[in-house]
Order: C-alpha cells, then sequence, then structure tokens
C-alpha cells in the first residue's frame, strides 16, 4: 500500500533512457496507448485491490478514465467516496495522466479545484508506474500527507496542529457526487 | 331554334307550293330566300328518332338507318331548288349573313345529338358492360355522323363550288366532334380507350408472346423454331446473327401481329373521325405506350443475365423498329384536330423522338436491373451480362444513387438479418465486390453498399473465423475434407483460399500510393464518391475482407487458432498452412505472423527434435512412424511429440486425466531426454490433444485404429484386470476417479466404444467387455441387453451408439466450454462493479455498449444473458435496480 515500496520494486529509469523511449514512443499512435490502458484495465479487473477502483468513461477511447478510491481505516477520510478523473495523454505511459480529484476533499496537498501535488505525477513519473499504482499511491497519501510541500497551507497546519479540527474540515468540505 | 320546327314543318308546304326560289326577282329577294329557308331546313331537319335504333342499327352497312332517318329519299324539286338557292347565298357572306343554312344545320346535328344519343351513350358508358364497349360507342357514333352529314353530302355539296365544299365540311364535322367530344364523360372513354389500345399494343409490340406462350395460338417456341424470322423475343435475337437480326424485327409481321395493327387502327381512324382521338387521345396513347415500354422491358429482359450481353442493342432495335413503327402509325391517325387536319398526315414523330424514347427504354431497363440486382448479384458470375446492361444505366449520378440505394434497401431486408450465415453473407460480400467493380471500375459504387454490409458484419462474431478458415481451406475441397474434420462440413469459403493465391500476383506490383506523380491515367475520383473514399486497388477480395477490422489482430488472434487446432492434428506434411502463411505474410507483413511463424516452426523442430529425443533414449525400434503415441502392445509404446512453445500457443483446450503408468513412465524418460538436449526447457504433456493408435485383442477379433488419447486410455483401463476370463466390466463413476477423468468425458468415451462394438452397455452407466461378437442365435435366446435381433438391427444399434458418444462427447466439450464461460462472467463481473463503482448507476443497455468497447476479445453475450446474470446479482443483494432500469451497486 506504500508507494515507496514500489518505488523500490522499479527504479525510476534514468532520464536519457526515458526520452529515448519517449521519441520511440512518438511513432506509436494511439493504438499503443489504448492497448496499454485496456492492459491495466483488465489488471485492475483481475486482481481488485480493497479501496480503489478505476474504469474507463462512456466515451469510448479509453483515454479518460473515472477512479473511485475509498477513505482508509483511521485516517480523517475513513469511509469517504472519493472520485478522481484521469486524463492520458497520447504517449502515455511515458508521460503521466492528469488526475484531479472530483470530490471536494480537504487535504494538505490537493487545492480546492481538486489538483493533486504528488511527485510521481510530475517529475517523479516512469512508465512503470500505472493506474493501480496512481491510485494506491494517492491512498497512502490520504493517510500520509506531505505537508513539506503544501497546497492547502491551512491544512497542512492543522494536520499537524489539530487533528479533530482538519475531520471537521474534511467531514464539511467532503460532498458525496451523486450517481447521475 | 327547336321551338320553331313544328312551325317550319307547317308552313313548309305552303311556301314551297306558292313561292319556288327559281322565281326570285329583285323585291321578292327577302321574300323567296324566306321560303327556301323554310323548305331546305324542313327537309334537312334530322328526325328524333331515339338512340335504341342507331344502337341495334350499328353493325349494319349504314344504309337501313339512312333510310330510317329519312336521308336517302332526294328532296322534291322544290326542295333542292331552296337547297341551291340557300348554298348559293351561302357563299356570299354579305347576303343572308345571319341565316348560313350551314351554320343552322350544325345547330340542328347538336341539338339532335343532345337530345336524342347523349343520354343513350352515357347510359352505355355507364353500363357495367365494359368489353368492346368503346368500339360499339365509336360504330354507333359513327353512323349517327353518317346520318348527320349524309343530307349535306349528297344534296348540297353539288350546288357548292369545289373550294368551299372542304371548307363547309370540315366546319360541319367540328361541330360533330366538338358535341361529341364535350358532351361524353371523357373520364369514362379514356379508361376505356386505354383499355383498348393495351390490349392491342400488347400484341403488336410482342409483349404478350413473351408473357404467356400459351396464350395466343402462335407461341413464341413457334416462332422462335419454326420461323426465326420475324421475333421480338430477346431469346431469339440473341442466339440469331447479325444478318438475321436485322430483318427479324422488321421483316414479315406474324399474321396476329397484322391482325391486331389493322384492328386497332382502324378503330382509331374511327375514333378520330367520330371526334374522340386528337389531343386527348394522344394523351392516352402516350401513357399506354408508357407502360408497354415498361411491360416490354420486364417481359423481355427479366432473368436474361448471360452474357454477353445485346439486350441494350436489342432494346434499341426493338424501340426503333417496333415501338417507333406503332407510334407513327398511331399518331398519324389521332392528330390533334385543332390544326392537324388541315395538313395532310405529317410525321409527327422526328428521329430525336426516337433517340429519346431509346433513352426512355434503356433507363427502364437500368430499373429493372437495378430491382433484380440482388439476385443477379445471387447467381453471379453466371449473370454478369445484367451486370453490363446496368452499366449503359449508371452513367447519370441520380442512377447511381438509385442503384446503391434501392440495392442497399434490398440488402438490408434480404441479407443482413439473423437468418442469413456469416458464409453466405461474405459470399455474397465477395460477389459483391467483383460485380461492382464490373460495373464500376472506381470503386465508388462499391464503397458505398460495402458500408452497411461492413458494419455489420463486423457486428457478426463470427465473421473473422468464417474469413479464416477460409483462407486456410484447401483449393481442393475434396482433399481437406478427409484430413480435416473441422472443415469438412463444405460451408466453406473455399473461395477464399483461390483468391488468395490469385490475388497474390497483383498484390506487389500495385503499392503505388496515391501521390504517384508518374500517373499519366489519373484521374479525379468521381464527383459522388464519399468524403472518406478511398480508391481500392482492385477488385482485391482479401483486402475487403481483411480490411473489415481495425486491427489485424483479432485477424491475426483467429488464425492462430486455427492454425493451432490444424497443427496439433496428425498430418504428414502442413504445406498448404506453410503456403497460406507465406501468403498472408505478403499482405500483414511478418512481424504481425510471427507467433504463427512460429507455431509452424514449432512443429517442423518438433519433427526433428523427436527424432534426437528418440534415438537418444533409445526408443527408436522399427523406423518411426508420425504419431503422438503408441500404446500397448507387449513391448513399449511408441511415443512421439510435438513440441509447442507455449507463449506463442493459443490457450488450447485440454482435458485433465491421469494416462497409463506405462505411458507415464515412457513421458518421463522422455521429459528427462529433452531437458537435456534443450537445456533450460521444460516440457509440459498436454495429455488430452494427442492421437493413439490402438491394437485390440479381443478373444475372437482384434481392432486396430487410430483414437483421441483419452477415449485410448479409457479402454486401457478396462485391459488392465482382464485376465481373469470373465469380461470386464466397469462403472462410469469407477474410471472417472480412477482416471481422474471428467464424467461426461468418461462417458463419452465408453460410448465411443460401444459404437466401435468392444464395450457394451449393460445398465445405464456401466459398461463390459464386448469379449466375443455376439452371434444372432445367442441374441434370440438370451434376449442381452444390448437387445439386438440381427445384423441389420446391431449395424443400427452401432449407429446410435456412435451417434450416443458423438453426443456425449460434444456435451463434455460444452459442459468445459460452460465452465469457461463462467468464469469469463466472472471476469466481466469485475468490470460491471469498476464501472458501476466509477460511472455511478448506468442501464443494461449502456453497460453492454461499455463492454464492448473495454472488454478484450469483446462481449461475448447477449443482452438477455446479460440481464438475466444482472437479475442474479440483483437476488443476490449485490445489485440493486434504481429508478430507470438503471443497475446500481449495493455497497
Amino acid at each position: 500500500m506504500d508507494y515507496n515500496m514500489e518505488d523500490t520494486q522499479n527504479s525510476a529509469p534514468d532520464a536519457l533512457e526515458a526520452s529515448k523511449l519517449n521519441s520511440s514512443a512518438q511513432r506509436n499512435d494511439t493504438q499503443s496507448v489504448t492497448k496499454r490502458l485496456q492492459s491495466e484495465l483488465m489488471q485492475l479487473m483481475l486482481a481488485p485491490s480493497p479501496g480503489i477502483s478505476a474504469f474507463p468513461d462512456a466515451d469510448g477511447n479509453l483515454l479518460s478514465w473515472t477512479a473511485t478510491i475509498t477513505g482508509p481505516a483511521e485516517t480523517p477520510y475513513e469511509g469517504l467516496i472519493l472520485k478522481l478523473s484521469f486524463a492520458f495523454p497520447n504517449n502515455y505511459p511515458y508521460s503521466p495522466p492528469t488526475v484531479l480529484f472530483k470530490t471536494p476533499i480537504y487535504h494538505p496537498n490537493v487545492d480546492f479545484s481538486g489538483r493533486i501535488c504528488l511527485d510521481i505525477l510530475k517529475d517523479k513519473w516512469s512508465a512503470v508506474y500505472n493506474v493501480q499504482s496512481v491510485l494506491l499511491s494517492l491512498q497512502s497519501l490520504l493517510g500520509e500527507p506531505n505537508n513539506a510541500s503544501p497546497l492547502n497551507a491551512q491544512a497542512a497546519e492543522l494536520w499537524d496542529s489539530n487533528q479533530e479540527e482538519f475531520k471537521r474540515h474534511v467531514l464539511a468540505r467532503h460532498k458525496d457526487l451523486d450517481d447521475e | 331554334m327547336m321551338s320553331s320546327i313544328p312551325l317550319n314543318a307547317g308552313r313548309r308546304r305552303v311556301f314551297g307550293s306558292v313561292f319556288s326560289p327559281r322565281r326570285s326577282k329583285p323585291g321578292h329577294h327577302r321574300q323567296s330566300s324566306e321560303q327556301a329557308w323554310s323548305a331546305a331546313t324542313a327537309f334537312l331537319t334530322i328526325p328524333d328518332r331515339g338512340f335504341a335504333l342507331i344502337f341495334e342499327l350499328r353493325g349494319t352497312d349504314g344504309n337501313e338507318a339512312l333510310k330510317n332517318w329519312n336521308r336517302l329519299t332526294p328532296p322534291s324539286k322544290e326542295t333542292g331548288e331552296a337547297l341551291s338557292y340557300l348554298a348559293a347565298s351561302a357563299q356570299q357572306p354579305q347576303v343572308f349573313k345571319q341565316k348560313d343554312l350551314f351554320d343552322w344545320y350544325g345547330d340542328e346535328m347538336r341539338r339532335h345529338f343532345l337530345t336524342n344519343l347523349r343520354g343513350g351513350l352515357c347510359e352505355l358508358l355507364a353500363g357495367s358492360e365494359k368489353e368492346g364497349l368503346l368500339r360499339t360507342i365509336v360504330d354507333c357514333l359513327q353512323l349517327a355522323r353518317r346520318i348527320y352529314l349524309a343530307p349535306i353530302v349528297h344534296y348540297m355539296m353539288p350546288f357548292i363550288a369545289t373550294s368551299e365544299q372542304g371548307r363547309i365540311l370540315t366546319q360541319l364535322q367540328r361541330v360533330f366532334h366538338t358535341v361529341v367530344s364535350y358532351s361524353l364523360p371523357w373520364e369514362q372513354i379514356s379508361t376505356l380507350l386505354a383499355d383498348e389500345l393495351l390490349r392491342d399494343a400488347l400484341i403488336i409490340l410482342g409483349i404478350d408472346t413473351m408473357l404467356e406462350s400459351s396464350d395466343s395460338e402462335d407461341s413464341s417456341q413457334d416462332g422462335m423454331e419454326l420461323d426465326g424470322f420475324y421475333s421480338v423475343s430477346y431469346k431469339d435475337w440473341k442466339h440469331a446473327s447479325p444478318e438475321a437480326r436485322a430483318v427479324m424485327m422488321t421483316g414479315g409481321e406474324m399474321p396476329a401481329v397484322t391482325m391486331a395493327r389493322d384492328q386497332l387502327l382502324a378503330f382509331l381512324n374511327g375514333l378520330q373521325l367520330v371526334g374522340l382521338g386528337g389531343d386527348k387521345a394522344q394523351k392516352v396513347f402516350a401513357s399506354v405506350m408508357n407502360l408497354m415500354m415498361t411491360e416490354f422491358v420486364r417481359a423481355a429482359y427479366t432473368n436474361q443475365w448471360k452474357r454477353p450481353s445485346a439486350v441494350p442493342q436489342h432494346l434499341r432495335c426493338w424501340v426503333e423498329n417496333i415501338f417507333s413503327r406503332l407510334a407513327v402509325q398511331v399518331l398519324a391517325i389521332i392528330q390533334g384536330t385543332s390544326a392537324g387536319s388541315e395538313l395532310p398526315a405529317a410525321l409527327d414523330v422526328s428521329f430525336g423522338d426516337v433517340g429519346k424514347w431509346q433513352e426512355i427504354a434503356t433507363a427502364r431497363l437500368g430499373a429493372l436491373r437495378t430491382s433484380e440486382l440482388f439476385d443477379i448479384i445471387i447467381s453471379w458470375p453466371a449473370s454478369s451480362g445484367a451486370i453490363e446492361d446496368l452499366r449503359q444505366f449508371t452513367y447519370h449520378p441520380a442512377a447511381r444513387a438509385h442503384v446503391t440505394q434501392t440495392f442497399i434497401s434490398l440488402i438490408n431486408q434480404r441479407l443482413l438479418h439473423p437468418g442469413a450465415s456469416t458464409i453466405q453473407i461474405l459470399q455474397l460480400y465477395i460477389s459483391i465486390i467483383r460485380a461492382f467493380h464490373l460495373l464500376d471500375p472506381k470503386g465508388v459504387l462499391l464503397d458505398r453498399i460495402a458500408r452497411p454490409i461492413r458494419r455489420y458484419l463486423r457486428e457478426r462474431d463470427d465473421t473473422v473465423r468464417v474469413i479464416v478458415s477460409g483462407l486456410l481451406a484447401e483449393p481442393s475441397a475434396t482433399a481437406a475434407t478427409e484430413s480435416n474434420p473441422l472443415h469438412s462440413t463444405g460451408e466453406n469459403l473455399v473461395e477464399l483460399a483461390t483468391e488468395l493465391t490469385r490475388a497474390h500476383q497483383f498484390s506487389l506490383n500495385q503499392t503505388k500510393g496515391e501521390l504517384d506523380w508518374n500517373d499519366m491515367t489519373w484521374v479525379p475520383d468521381p464527383i459522388d464518391a464519399a468524403p472518406d473514399y478511398r480508391k481500392s486497388k482492385s477488385a482485391d477480395v482479401i483486402d475487403s475482407l481483411v480490411s473489415l477490422f481495425d486491427s489485424k489482430e483479432t485477424f491475426v488472434k483467429e488464425l492462430q487458432t486455427l492454425l493451432s487446432d490444424r497443427l496439433i492434428q496428425k498430418r504428414e506434411n502442413f504445406d498448404q498452412e506453410i503456403s497460406v502463411l507465406e501468403l498472408l505474410k505478403v499482405r500483414f507483413g511478418d512481424s504481425a505472423l510471427q507467433a504463427c511463424e512460429v507455431m509452424l516452426r514449432d512443429i517442423s523442430d518438433s519433427r526433428r527434435v523427436d527424432a534426437v529425443v528418440r534415438h537418444d533414449q533409445g526408443f527408436n525400434k522399427p523406423p518411426s512412424r508420425i504419431s503422438s503415441k503408441r500404446v500397448p502392445r507387449p513391448d513399449i509404446p511408441e511415443l512421439h511429440t510435438k513440441i509447442l512453445s507455449r507463449f506463442f500457443w493459443p490457450e488450447l483446450q485440454d482435458q485433465e486425466f491421469k494416462v497409463p503408468a506405462e505411458i507415464l513412465s515412457i513421458q518421463e524418460k522422455y521429459s528427462a531426454g529433452f531437458e537435456t538436449l534443450k537445456q533450460s526447457r521444460k516440457l509440459t504433456w498436454r495429455n488430452g490433444l494427442g492421437q493413439v493408435t490402438v491394437e485390440l485383442e479381443l478373444s475372437d477379433r482384434s481392432f486396430i485404429d487410430e483414437v483421441t488419447t483419452w477415449q485410448a486410455t479409457v479402454i486401457y483401463a478396462f485391459q488392465e484386470d482382464g485376465d481373469s476370463g470373465e469380461p470386464v466390466v466397469k462403472t462410469v463413476d469407477e474410471l472417472a476417479e480412477s482416471l481422474e477423468m471428467a464424467v461426461p468425458l468418461v462417458r463419452s468415451a465408453c460410448l465411443f466404444w460401444v459404437s466401435r462394438r468392444i464395450l457394451a452397455e449393460i445398465h445405464r452407466d456401466r459398461f463390459r467387455v464386448l469379449e466375443t461378437l455376439p452371434t444372432e442365435d445367442e441374441h434370440r435366446a438370451g434376449g442381452d441387453a444390448g437387445s439386438e435381433t440381427g445384423d441389420e438391427n446391431s449395424v443400427g444399434d452401432a449407429a446410435d451408439a456412435a451417434a450416443a458418444a458423438d453426443a456425449a462427447a460434444a456435451a463434455a466439450v460444452k459442459e468445459t466450454a460452460e465452465a469457461a464461460a463462467m468464469e469469463k462472467m466472472n471476469l466481466h463481473w469485475q468490470f460491471i462493479v469498476g464501472m458501476l463503482t466509477n460511472q455511478g448507476a448506468m442501464p443494461l443497455q449502456r453497460i453492454v455498449m461499455m463492454l464492448k468497447i473495454v472488454v478484450p476479445g469483446g462481449f461475448p453475450f447477449s443482452n438477455e444473458e446479460l440481464r438475466d446474470f444482472l437479475a442474479g446479482m440483483v437476488t443476490r443483494g449485490k445489485l440493486e435496480i434504481v429508478s430507470g432500469g438503471n443497475y446500481k451497486l449495493v455497497h
């Protein structure tokens, strides 16, 4: 459940290799992305992890997904259903997907429009990550925010100073997205 | 005028006797003319005799009628003088302008017609008897016309200058025509006229002989075989020599035709004479001829599809010689009255008109062919002549659009429905490709037609399989049937295999792209091409079929599956597969077919490896025969293998069971030998996939056959304790347990052996070795469980058993397939959960749609199956149905 563990298992490739892969990836069209995403989906379906789930949107090209994280136990988010959107670039997996929280969330590393500050979604991205590992990282981020680089300073402060108040804020901000 | 008649009649005698017109003095001029007038009108007045008389006399030569109407008595001298006087004065326009005798007579005619004849004619028209009615009416009217005009012609004309005679007659005739045409209901007459024209035109244009050869006395057969001289039949024409063709239509007519023609022309003459011709009749005639044209095209050319097609020439010839001839003749008679009658029968039909008619006829032909197009395609290539005909028609964009639209709707109606098998659809699609390539080498029409078909084919699950098996089929289908049970159905697109080898020659030199600047024959895409229309290289059937699918992967995957089925069979060589693969490589490139390549290499390699391993392990005894395994003999059974690289082969459906210990030990030894040969590689045995040559020794006979491994294993189990002398009896359950084999499979194997008369089923699921074949007597006495009573019956029983074995095997296969399907459904359930978790509640349709998109390899279940499955989940409390039939996960 810890993304660090993922990190050690699959060491990030160095920049040179990444760029090589990148250039070769240019030649591949969206088809290889689709294929990759399809196999990721298959993997998610065959070995589902508790508390996380993801599925492509109905637009049919598989490049945008919706994911669901259930708030982990013993965190202020316990039992909350959090929805996220994934938008995959055309050169995925050589570039990270754009991930946003759709459900309003009060969290040190998430701003009020749902943007997430997570290194593996930015400069630390690697092609070995996948939807599942990103979701697992986010799940653990809920319990262990990175207060060193907060997007929401108030939340970061509250997390350190007053957990009770923090939880109150979390619940106040949370709003279940209804199924339409 | 009418009221004055009796008065005139009364005064006639008085004035007539006193004043002779001859005694005309200047002073008495007015008076004498008064006298003459009354004398003449009295003479000319038409007696009011009823219509019934005319009706009765219509058939006669008319003299009787004239007598009846007092038209034959010459005028008395006095009257004659009066007439000549008045006739003379009528020619001097300035005198007695107000009392022109001919005007008066015109009015008299009108009056008489309206009072006496109209009622009767209208009654006739309203009557139910329509047959020949118009002819009757025309006869009556002709008679009336004679009655009206007779006195003028006979007694007045002599007094009139020759130059004036024509004008006066025309004037009177016009009066008659007008009154006739305006007083009779034209609507009814036009229908009658159309019927008349139709009947004769059918004969004259030669349509009747084609419609029903038995109908007329000189049927088309006669015309064809006896004279071959005059005929409009396309069949005759086609077989005739060019010289014969030239005279066939212009030469002497058949008597029936001449008769009909004379009759029709005479009738029309009469019609014109009584004033029913003219513009209105022309209109009727035009509509009839229009109908005739369609009718002729339909009658003459339906189902005449053979090539080379001479239909267009024949049609042109027909229009020119027969159709136009009739038109000219008829139009010459029924010209417009207003201006036409002044001119001597002018030719109303120009050559331009004939050309136009030919064009119309070609269009009709096109319409006919379009409506037949589906059947034409079905009987392709025998029907290519029809496509040539259609080609004449599809110049115009509108015509092309019509062809495609009609054909698409035909296809939707007749082909693209669940009742048609995929093979049929594909076969027809191939024919369509070829036919439309001939029709429109540019491929625009094909492009339009193909879209709905391709869309539909993509929806079919088995399209790929049919195409691939077609490709793999052996061109000589007979060879395929014995060696390959999978393809022995004959329901196979063998055509594809032939096409593949044939098309190969073209494919290489046709790779020039769109931007070939040296292509001097380049032309822009036709204007009616679809925006994303791409010029197809040729009528390349294979390319069209393979490009049905977005990616080659589906195709290659299916190819792998079929190839694997074929490769694991025991065969001497796989040349066919190899050549197909090579040909496909030209199309797809090496990389796409790499897996298949490996599969083929596995097979050829394993033959070599097998030889080496067997040599090393000292298995080689007799010269090796190619077979997977060989079972019991007193000595060690022979074992041959096919070594497959698991990674490159598709999933093989295997049946798990325990092989006999003897085989197992050989397998182990073999494995060891293989592992020393190929280090770091390991053998996994696929026991269910082999073939075994079994040799059975029974007390009265022996049996050798090639069977599957599981069948061999089951019969081997019967052998083991077979020394006791008593036939071995085993139940299915025992066998299933000891062999670790699935029960249906065991039962299937047992039934197979029953069908071979090695085992007998004594009770349900309890089998016994049939050590000696029961003789007839034994059966009669014993009444064995088999209850065979004779050879015939026993043969029947064996057949029954074989059928049962097949059924059981099928059931076994089905069971495994069902289990696999269930497993698959569980996977789909994961997908559904993921979908509903993330995307919220959804209706069934959307779930199916999403599954079709995201599940690799497509979603194999129907909506109904999924609905049942989801309903099961609802009852298990995992789902709920919320508003609008949406399925929602229960948290």
